[in-house]
């Protein structure tokens, strides 16, 4: 190739690794200027690498990429912001990963999404501070309503009716809150109480500070957890493998049960 | 590529078997495969059988997942190692590593690190057996020898939490700088553990 060897700088959160060959791994990055990409780094695995602990998964880093022909090439590496309380506890790496996938998941290679690498940058800082673990239902919100996907919890997703003070199905076909006239047609759902329904309304415009400070106990985590779940997959149209992660771990022992997850 | 015209059928069936393993690509198990061809017929012979050998032979030892051909493996036979302590390692191979160093006690092997993301959990891999081999109160010390990564950090904290409350002690490998590291490369989560954990000298 006569192409003149060209580099570019960037700074991203690693989302995840797939290891290649004896020494080699790609890294899928989220790049605040770039949005999604792959990049290779060769002979990362090998015990001398230099930039090994800056490629960790869920690492903020500064990258110097070199162009390569099929897979861009990792240069240089230095790590921004480490997250090294959220890899140390299991709860909070459960809720990092979870979001990583949800990212990798529903963006695209290559569309800048600076709002939603600066959501990811809330999410994890958020979590390193020892936030209460439902901050992840302020990502969720959040995310889908950049994406494209605004949840309609004002009125009716359906006739746009005002809603009355009451539980109301949260249907991920209908893209929101249904009102009991038409649940009908919506294709299903989970019921929300108004607490809920309060807690999604809020998540639209809250800073994640804000939302972490929330009283929500554990009944209203589960029930607010499960709802967005849903919607997720709906949107998705499959799994969020990490999903089935974080309620294993909240199903262990010494943790909170499986209904108290999500609390403080 | 496999099915050129022209090629006779074994040796397209060879180079489709090469192509399958990791990290040979169309050409390199066409290099394989007619490699294969001129070799004398015994090493052939040989190559097959060791092949088989390894499919028919090779069990996991019911105790501790390794991979062995007596079943329980020569580690969990040995009457001289210190059966309260157990080292659990990702793959079988990490065995050969910590015998080198000179420990001596048992082992697990747990065929895996969990991967959430590619929807590795706690029952794609050897996790229960892990707690299953727990309940004779044999052993007093779990080693977690897993990788220092996102995956095998997340794999130690897991069977931490799943075997604590069995009142079984549950230790990490140290993590610090390698040999011939440069600190000016390190990582930040590396260094910070190397000076927490420094020792007098």
């Amino acid at each position: 190739m006569p192409d003149r060897p060209r580099t570019y700088k960037t700074e991203g959160v690693i989302l995840r690794r797939r290891n290649i060959g004896e020494a080699d791994s790609i890294f899928t990055v989220f790049s605040e200027d770039l949005g999604k990409f792959d990049a290779i780094a060769k002979g990362v695995r090998k015990a001398r690498s230099h930039m090994r602990g800056h490629l960790e998964p869920l690492t903020r880093s500064r990258f110097l990429i070199a162009q390569g022909r099929s897979l861009d090439v990792f240069t240089q590496a230095e790590t921004i912001a480490p997250y090294r309380a959220v890899r140390e506890d299991l709860d909070r790496s459960a809720e990092a990963i979870y979001c990583a996938e949800l990212v990798d998941r529903l963006t695209g290679e290559r569309q800048e999404h600076s709002d939603v690498y600066r959501l990811l940058l809330d999410e994890l800082d958020a979590l390193e501070a020892g936030h209460a673990l439902h901050v992840t239902r302020l990502f969720e919100v959040r995310l889908l309503s950049i994406l494209g996907f605004e949840l309609q919890v004002e009125g009716c997703a359906a006739c746009g009716g005002r809603l009355a003070e009451q539980d109301h199905l949260l249907a991920p076909a209908a893209g929101g809150l249904v009102c009991p006239a038409c649940r009908g047609g919506s294709g299903g759902g989970r019921l929300i109480s108004p607490r809920g329904i309060k807690v999604l309304r809020f998540a639209r415009d809250a800073s994640m500070e804000q939302f972490a400070g929330l009283r929500i106990d554990p009944e209203l985590g589960r029930e607010l957890h499960l709802a967005l779940a849903d919607v997720i997959r709906a949107v998705l149209e499959r799994e969020v493998n990490a999903g089935r992660f974080v309620d294993q771990v909240a199903r262990l022992p010494a943790s909170r049960s499986l209904t108290g997850e999500h609390v403080q | 590529m496999a099915d050129a015209p022209g090629m006779p059928e074994p040796i397209s069936r060879l180079i489709e078997a090469f192509h399958r393993l990791p990290g040979i690509g169309p050409k390199s198990a066409q290099r394989l495969s007619y490699h294969v061809l001129r070799m004398p017929e015994d090493q052939a012979a040989a190559l097959a059988t060791a092949i088989m050998d390894v499919k028919r032979r090779i069990v996991l030892c019911s105790i501790c997942m390794n991979i062995t051909e007596t079943d329980p493996c020569r580690y969990c036979q040995d009457s001289r190692r210190d059966r309260t302590v157990v080292c659990v390692v990702e793959q079988a191979l990490d065995i050969l590593a910590m015998e080198r160093t000179g420990f001596r006690g048992l082992y697990h092997v747990l065929h895996g690190v969990l991967n959430p993301m590619d929807g590795i959990g706690p029952e794609e891999i050897r996790v229960r057996e892990l707690v299953e081999r727990l309940k004779s109160g044999e052993v007093k010390e779990i080693i977690m020898a897993t990788n220092p990564s996102l995956e095998g950090e997340a794999t130690a904290m897991y069977v931490q939490r799943l075997v604590g409350p069995a009142g079984v002690r549950v230790t990490r490998l140290a993590r610090g700088l390698p040999s011939g590291a440069d600190l000016e490369y390190t990582d930040d989560v590396t260094l910070a553990r190397a000076i927490e954990g420094r020792q007098e000298i």
